[in-house]
């Protein structure tokens, strides 16, 4: 007896829990199994670009925080540095060693979320509640230093905002030393676990090259195999004075698959924890803001900067024409070249392997649509 | 490799002339190439094991206004394998008054796949068209959108779908002066 299957188009999203903001996908399915996935983005743009055109400079350091908001120390980072190169603004050493702890710690509290809502994705409510837990302690460190706990609006031209209150360093000191065995329960309640382990492990490889192809950045590249991090490789700011390693996916998971992914974030947010400690050892006693009174002009010209987000090289290419505000900006991001690799990736797996992947290349919605 | 040598490189090679070193004091130098060429150029610099691109860090659009009013579609390459970068920027003239005259150019798509979906929001953006793509439509627009948003002259249609587009001001609460929001406000006061 033959048996007749059918394929039937199935719609996820836009309001899917698994989809961590507002995304849909198309698929072509026949039983559990999908044979096409057509991701339908665009429900959260802001068109921030064409913001951009009509806000002067520092006018738009709040729109970056909406570009990533669980990373929005990292968005106004990349864009600040930006800006500094392309007007030539030197940054006192005190606002660099500021920065790099803001966004490292930063770094850290989005890959928390990261890998807190990979496992609510998986059926794993209580390791999010965890992640939470350890995530409002950095969120309140950031809202001494600029009054925000989300979007913090704190990077300004030549410094940052607001300099440090009196006993930050011991506290972010405090926070290091409660968080780094905190981490390590949070891997023996889910990271170790055996049925989350079994659940990840060989899903949605990505090899070497489709991840080079698709321009996949970041932690899903590195877990992909590829030796790349831009603190280490282009480097900017203070990174080469700090010592830290770029992570590489441990060797008891596949290469390119979920749970290497998922590996990766657990191992960065280690090394955010080293670099954090060393910013606070060298803080410099100088000045947090190079404030100049003069309206910010920068000569003409282009430049394109990109920087390590916690989602991967978040890059910002501005065009001056020598006017207050930007001729051009691009803003180009991890989650977006991410999303555009589903497409290939997701043909041939089971439809809840779809949110396996998606929940591990750490995708967020407004990141792509901007 | 010094983005000196790659052009060079790419006029020995490929026999091109008409290649437009652009160098800048502020940012970065780029690279103009004929808009014709562009795929064979693009095709070479991944596979020429001395350039090796093997990552398109980005792909962005730009309305350029002046004389002449162009489109610019500009590539940002680097080489995870060499560690070197270029810039490449194609242009396309605009013709002023067809404003539903699409630009056409190839697409890059079959050399670094990631290019398909930054080409649909070129396309979305500024209107050019991707001669080669695959899966070829708007990518961040609803379908049906009037106009591309980031052309300098774009013009938001005043309503998409009988929404309105255009923000109404609030009109100006009145306030009674035994209003109970007043006194409660006053209560809480004192």
């Amino acid at each position: 007896m033959s048996f007749v299957t059918e394929e039937m188009i199935l719609n996820m999203g836009p309001h899917h829990p698994s989809t961590h903001g507002v995304l849909r996908f198309i698929l072509r399915t026949d039983g559990e199994v999908i044979y096409g996935c057509r991701p339908d983005v665009g429900f959260l743009h802001r068109g921030l670009e064409k913001i951009a055109e009509k806000v002067s400079y520092p006018q738009f350091m709040p729109y970056t925080d909406r570009i990533d908001y669980l990373a929005a120390m990292n968005c106004n980072f990349g864009y600040a540095l930006g800006v500094e190169r392309l007007a030539g603004i030197e940054v006192p050493a005190r606002a660099e060693y500021i920065r790099v702890l803001v966004v490292e710690l930063n770094r850290i509290i989005s890959h928390l979320i990261s890998v807190g809502t990979f496992a609510l994705d998986m059926g794993a409510v209580t390791p999010f509640t965890h992640a939470l837990r350890e995530r409002e302690w950095v969120n309140d460190l950031l809202e001494e230093l600029c009054g925000a706990r989300l979007t913090y609006n704190y990077m300004r031209f030549g410094g940052v905002s607001f300099d440090m209150p009196t006993g930050f360093l011991e506290r972010v000191g405090n926070f290091l030393d409660y968080f780094e065995p905190r981490l390590d329960q949070f891997n023996r309640l889910i990271s170790n676990n055996k049925i989350f382990k079994e659940r990840l492990s060989g899903v949605a490889v990505i090899s070497r090259e489709d991840a080079l192809d698709y321009g996949l950045v970041g932690p899903n590249l590195r877990a992909s195999g590829v030796d790349w991090d831009l603190r280490r490789d282009e480097p900017y700011s203070i990174y080469p004075e700090l010592k830290f390693e770029v992570v590489k996916p441990p060797s008891h998971t596949e290469l390119g698959d979920c749970y290497s992914r998922y590996w990766v974030r657990i191992l960065e947010m280690v090394e955010s924890t080293r670099i954090v400690r060393q910013c606070v050892s060298k803080m410099p006693n100088d000045s947090y803001w190079n404030r100049s009174k003069k309206k910010l002009k920068p000569p003409p010209g282009e430049i394109y900067v990109r920087t390590e987000a916690p989602r991967g090289e978040l890059g910002f290419y501005l065009i001056s024409r020598g006017e207050d505000r930007p001729y051009r900006l691009k803003i180009r991001t991890g989650s977006f070249s991410a999303m555009s690799i589903v497409e290939k990736i997701a043909p041939g797996l089971m439809v809840s392997d779809l949110v396996t992947l998606i929940a591990s290349l750490d995708l967020i919605a407004p990141e792509i649509d901007r | 490799m010094q983005p000196e040598h790659i052009r060079k490189r790419l006029e020995e090679a490929l026999g091109i002339t008409d290649l437009v070193w652009t160098a800048s004091l502020h940012g970065d130098s780029y690279l103009v190439v004929p808009t014709e060429e562009l795929r064979r150029i693009a095709f070479f610099l991944k596979e020429d094991p001395q350039c090796a691109f093997d990552t398109l860090m980005s792909l962005s659009g730009v309305h350029q206004l002046g004389e002449p009013e162009l489109l610019e579609v500009v590539y940002h390459l680097y080489s995870i394998r060499l560690r070197h970068r270029l810039v490449v920027k194609v242009n396309l003239e605009r013709p002023l008054a067809l404003s539903h005259f699409y630009l056409r150019m190839n697409s890059v798509s079959e050399v670094w796949p990631g290019a398909g979906w930054l080409e649909r929001e070129v396309y979305d953006m500024f209107g050019v068209h991707f001669v080669g793509h695959k899966d070829f439509r708007r990518l961040l627009l609803p379908p049906d959108w009037q106009g591309h948003p980031l052309l300098k002259d774009y013009q938001e249609s005043k309503a998409y779908r009988n929404i309105s587009t255009i923000r109404e001001k609030a009109a100006p609460t009145e306030i009674a002066p035994d209003d109970p929001r007043i006194s409660v406000k006053m209560s809480t006061s004192s």
